[in-house]
């Protein structure tokens, strides 16, 4: 497991973190979302050793995570950054052989990488040559080479093709389900995030504001949330009832929110009179919605 | 799964590996070589043909043949060498014609020397001196010398002692010119890659690349690997040129066969890793301070400014190795790395000079090696804009 607790650190004049704690477990997929400027990268940074903390501590496995084990995680940074004029295959294998993989494994693993991210017929190629696609799923790959014991990515789905994004699902999924990698990754890619990610934990301002599964992040902003489409019904039918107040509406469907003593089929009764009942059921809100919420405050 | 635990005290040289190789694929490393070796092929040619323009004459010989052979010998023993080269005709007839057609320029016969026009002077002198020789010897032969008198009186070449009234080494002149070449090797070699190292830490900063490979290994192994990379691959290409250098001069014939040459390159080198060591750090902090490539230039100036200072000095050592300037140049560790060998090898260095400037090269290298380490540490990891020496040196407290 990996444990960032009460992690600070100031710019200057600037508090980028302030009191940033959370762990992710291994085998599960945690999304680290928040506004920009929120503290993800710095955290990410202060994770992989390249910044210092100003206070609070990384520990992995139970003890304070130190520069061997460091050595083991991979690290996809914010700021992307290959040798422009070093081939591609080249290059993994000296990241990998750096990250302690020895040269006669990191040979065939870094074509095996290569292979599975659909760029092994650019192995030979300098990374300046490629498309910026291909040189992020080259990024991806250094992150992964040497079968890294945690992966910590910063926006590894920012730049990637709709096929691109299939494939690092499959292999975020792989590398947690499969090898029991623990794996955070930042993103403002929320539909994704909700879409694969164990856990999320959502930052702002330096702090850590919501973390949880999808569930429990949903169940505490949850509002009572009804969408109703009636066909043949006038455009303030529900007003009649107190305690209901409509969120937006639109041609004949409006969404409710419902106070907490008016009951759901009370609602339905006044619907049916209406007019047709088309549609009626409950509105979950999206993460996009939830991360919306809570940074409006 | 290997066991991957080990510590990773031993990154610096697969940085260094990676270093070197690269570099030594690079067309810029390539063609520094190529150029390098022309200018030193050109240089030794040069002084190659310059050895043959020394005088050498064709005399042919009938009845004097004797006399031409002596004449010959004679001419090889002058300093600088006369080359006589020995032709022999059947009659005089024969030997007319070979001067009429130029195949030699004078021929001897009986009591003659024969010209076309004129005889060369210098010919003209070591055959009548051979045959003034013949002559005395001659005619101490009628007055019953005794060998050991004859001897005496005939074949001491150098009857007076030479003395000069200033003490010069003799061999000054002929090892300044190795030393000039030296030092300049020493300088391209000690600037050209000290630029390497700086520009080979601003790729990995500006390409964004060190994040990554901080997150694998720590700043002072990258920093270490770097230079030792970069400075194996200079003295490989010293060594190698050296070789070279050596190698085409005695096959053209262009040095005497003497240890001279070689020692001055086993200086050369010697004092190369010494100065490299020396200044390799700064070159790494001065390229971890900017961001850009074009920044580079100012951040190098200092450091430029020191170099060719003791380039400058080391060049006027050639000419006076004993002046305070030169003596103290020699020994201070800014400059020691380029001004000390010439010293060494116009034989002015004192044992004493040459030790405390190798204890005080050290000493900077002891000092300049952990304190650039820091302050490559602070400042690789700031982008944007140029990091000051003081944020670097408290990034790391």
């Amino acid at each position: 497991m990996l444990e960032l607790i009460d992690l600070h650190r100031r710019f200057g004049d600037v508090v980028a973190l302030d009191g940033v704690s959370f762990e992710v477990e291994e085998g599960r997929i945690v999304g680290f979302v928040g506004p920009n400027g929120s503290g993800k990268t710095t955290s990410m940074r202060i994770a992989l050793g390249v910044l210092e903390a100003d206070r609070g501590t990384v520990r992995w496995r139970g003890s304070e995570l130190d520069a061997p084990a460091r050595r083991r995680f991979g690290y996809m940074p914010e700021e992307r950054g290959l040798y422009p004029k070093m081939r591609v295959q080249e290059q993994l294998v000296y990241l990998a052989t750096l990250h302690g993989m020895p040269r006669g494994e990191a040979v065939p693993r870094s074509a095996e990488i290569l292979e599975v991210l659909g760029v092994a017929e650019r192995s030979r190629d300098r990374v300046e040559s490629l498309s910026l696609g291909n040189q992020q799923r080259a990024q991806l790959a250094a992150a992964l080479v040497h079968r890294p014991d945690c992966l910590i990515l910063d926006e590894p789905f920012s730049g990637l093709d709709p096929v691109g994004v299939d494939v690092l699902v499959e292999v975020l999924r792989g590398q947690a389900r499969g090898d029991g990698v623990p794996v955070v990754f930042s993103s403002h890619q929320l539909d994704l995030v909700e879409r694969i990610c164990d856990e999320v934990v959502l930052i702002h301002h330096g702090r850590v504001v919501q973390r949880g599964t999808i569930e429990q992040l949903r169940a505490s902003r949850e509002r009572r949330l009804l969408r109703i489409e009636v066909r043949g019904a006038a455009d303030d039918w529900f007003e009649v009832l107190p305690g209901t107040e409509a969120v937006e509406r639109s041609d004949g469907m409006v969404v409710l929110h419902l106070a907490d003593d008016v009951d759901e089929q009370r609602v339905l009764d006044l619907a049916r009179a209406a007019g047709d009942v088309v549609q009626f059921g409950p509105v979950r809100p999206t993460l996009a919605e939830l991360f919306r919420e809570v940074v409006a405050g | 799964m290997t066991d991957r635990s080990a510590s990773d005290r031993g990154s610096w040289r697969l940085v260094a590996r990676r270093d070197f190789w690269v570099r030594l694929r690079d067309r810029g490393f390539l063609i520094s070589t190529i150029i390098t070796l022309s200018v030193l092929s050109v240089l030794i040619v040069l002084r190659a043909v310059g050895g043959e323009s020394q005088p050498s004459y064709d005399l042919g010989g009938i009845g004097g043949e004797r006399l031409a052979q002596q004449a010959a010998a004679f001419g090889d023993a002058l300093q600088p060498k006369v080359r006589i080269t020995v032709h022999t005709y059947d009659d005089l007839a024969a030997a007319e014609a070979a001067v009429r057609a130029g195949e030699v320029d004078a021929a001897m016969a009986g009591d003659e020397l024969i010209g076309d026009a004129s005889v060369p002077g210098q010919l003209r002198q070591i055959v009548q001196g051979v045959a003034v020789a013949d002559r005395i010897a001659a005619m101490l032969d009628r007055y019953d010398v005794t060998p050991e008198d004859r001897a005496a009186i005939l074949s001491d070449e150098d009857p007076l002692d030479v003395r000069t009234l200033e003490a010069v080494d003799e061999d000054r002149d002929e090892n300044g010119a190795y030393a000039f070449i030296g030092v300049l090797l020493l300088y391209g070699q000690l600037f050209g890659y000290g630029v390497w190292i700086a520009t080979g830490v601003i790729e990995e900063k500006s390409s964004r690349v060190v994040e990554i490979l901080l997150a694998a290994i720590r700043p002072r192994q990258l920093m270490a690997g770097k230079i030792v990379g970069i400075g194996l691959l200079g003295l490989a290409q010293l060594v190698v040129i050296a070789i070279f250098a050596i190698a085409l001069a005695l096959i053209l014939g262009a040095l005497p066969a003497s240890e001279t040459p070689v020692a001055i390159a086993l200086l050369v080198i010697g004092w190369f890793v010494l100065g490299f060591a020396f200044y390799a750090g700064l070159f790494a902090v001065a390229g971890s301070l900017v961001s850009r490539m074009e920044e580079l230039q100012n951040a190098l100036t200092p450091l430029n400014l020191v170099i060719l200072v003791s380039f400058f000095i080391s060049i006027g050592a050639l000419e006076s190795p004993d002046s305070t300037l030169s003596v103290v140049a020699s020994i201070l560790p800014f400059s020691s790395a380029l001004a000390m060998p010439v010293r060494m090898a116009l034989g002015a260095a004192e044992a004493w000079q040459v030790a405390l400037a190798v204890l005080l090269l050290l000493g900077g290298i002891a000092v300049l090696i952990p304190l650039s380490g820091r302050l490559y540490a602070g400042a690789i990891l700031r982008t944007g804009g140029r990091v000051k020496l003081k944020d670097a040196w408290r990034a790391q407290a």
